[in-house]
């Protein structure tokens, strides 16, 4: 396909549009990305999460500039929120990425999450494939402003870091489930605020090494520049661990299962909101509601007869 | 999926008037546009490499600080030279008429000043978008 060719000669255009594509999940774009799969592999993928307003953005348009210096090319992929109301969104991560301005080897795009849950939203993994392709050393992905839960991230990208702030909550806060066992690395930002101190140590009390990594706890000031070095070697240290193990295997088996798993789910939606299956799903429907069959049985047999994988 | 309509609203120059590109952003978020804000002190440059690497169908460009008729044109200029001439360029601020005719000959297709509607804003936009 031209578009593949384009985006594997460095063309940005291209690159732009092709996850525009995906995004609106245009005809050609299956295919575009079958293309491209053989190409990907190499960026490593780093994710940042955390609740909005702790300084995600920001962070990540200081590693940027950090990595630029140490020879990296960067892609961004920056997901904000839709309205569940209107469908719309403003997106608006890249204010504070405006460092980077026109610098060839950095690529920012912003996506809207356009319903999907979990902090992401549907073509963000694709995204980072295209951009991968396209030649980024390193992909930044930075979740929605996430709350206790939304740890999608964890299950996609190969470093995880976990942003918080200071005073945002005592040792009983951190000792919660959720968005803190998933992080690789902890940062606690805007450590010029004060009381940093206290939120890391809460923090380091909580984590524990697993499987030969134990997640640093550092501290950083987007806003002074302070802590970036140290957090930029922080995901170098996590990415040759990866790489050292059988961890960076895993992670990309993890990842290939879940998008296997997420694929087959949307073949099968798509099968039945064709017309012809979309009768048959009418006529089990019907069965179901004058109490003939029951859901789960006509979901059987529905399987059984669907010619699928075409 | 359908497709969605992609727009960036920027400030070019130096002024640090942003209520009216905020009221734009806005607007055509409801209407269910994803618009792209990339805030204040905006180089042509700068708005072009965001602008393609968004893949936007427009942009809006606002301006009060009287400079205008050099950065709206240098934008139009700087997309057709990155091959992006495609991408409509429309302009708001305050704009003295004289000047609107001069810019849409320079390519900028249109020109909003204080007082517009902004359901003729969210318009524009969707028609210049499908």
């Amino acid at each position: 396909m031209k578009i593949v060719d384009q985006v594997l000669n460095g063309d940005k255009r291209a690159t732009a549009k092709l996850i525009s594509m995906i995004e609106d999940d245009e005809r050609g774009a299956s295919e575009a990305l079958a293309a491209i799969f053989p190409h990907t592999g190499r960026a490593h993928t780093v994710g940042f999460t955390g609740p909005p307003g702790v300084g995600k953005s920001s962070l990540i348009n200081r590693l940027v500039r950090e990595f630029r210096e140490r020879g990296k090319r960067i892609g961004v992929v920056a997901v904000d929120p839709t309205s569940p109301f209107t469908g719309g969104a403003v997106l608006g991560d890249r204010i504070r990425m405006a460092d980077t301005g026109t610098d060839p080897g950095v690529f920012i795009r912003s996506m809207a999450t356009r319903g999907h849950s979990g902090g992401l939203a549907l073509a963000t993994f694709d995204a980072v494939k295209v951009l991968d392709a396209f030649g980024m050393d390193l992909v930044f992905v930075e979740t929605v402003g996430a709350g206790q839960s939304e740890v999608e991230i964890a299950s996609r990208a190969h470093t995880t870091v976990v942003v918080q702030q200071p005073q945002s909550g005592d040792s009983v806060q951190a000792l919660k489930a959720g968005i803190l066992e998933i992080g690789d690395i902890h940062v606690v930002n805007k450590a010029d605020l004060g009381g940093a101190d206290a939120m890391v140590s809460n923090l380091d009390f909580m984590l524990e090494e697993r499987m030969g990594w134990r997640p640093p706890v550092l501290q950083t000031s987007a806003l002074e520049g302070k802590g970036i070095k140290e957090l930029a070697d922080a995901i170098v240290k996590h990415y040759r661990y990866l790489k050292a193990g059988p961890m960076w295997r895993r992670r990309e088996a993890d990842r290939a299962r879940k998008e296997l798993y997420e694929s087959m789910r949307r073949l099968l939606a798509e099968t039945f909101s064709e017309d012809a299956a979309g009768e048959t799903l009418e006529g089990e429907v019907a069965a179901i509601v004058s109490r003939k069959t029951d859901p789960r049985t006509a979901a059987k047999k529905l399987l059984r007869d669907l010619k699928l994988g075409r | 999926m359908a497709k969605k309509i992609r727009v960036l609203i920027a400030k070019p120059g130096l002024d640090g008037h942003d209520r009216g590109a905020k009221v734009v952003a806005r607007a055509l978020r409801d209407a269910g546009m994803e618009v792209i804000y990339t805030g204040l002190r905006q180089s042509p440059e700068d708005i072009v490499e965001a602008a393609i690497q968004e893949d936007v169908d427009a942009i809006g460009l606002s301006s009060l600080s009287g400079a205008h008729m050099a950065l709206f044109p240098d934008v139009v200029k700087l997309l057709k030279k990155r091959g992006a001439g495609d991408i409509v360029v429309v302009g708001g601020g305050i704009i003295p008429d004289e000047d609107v005719a001069k810019l849409k000959r320079a390519g900028v297709r249109a020109v909003f000043g204080p007082g517009t509607p902004l359901a003729e804003i969210v318009e524009y936009f969707r028609s210049s978008g499908t």
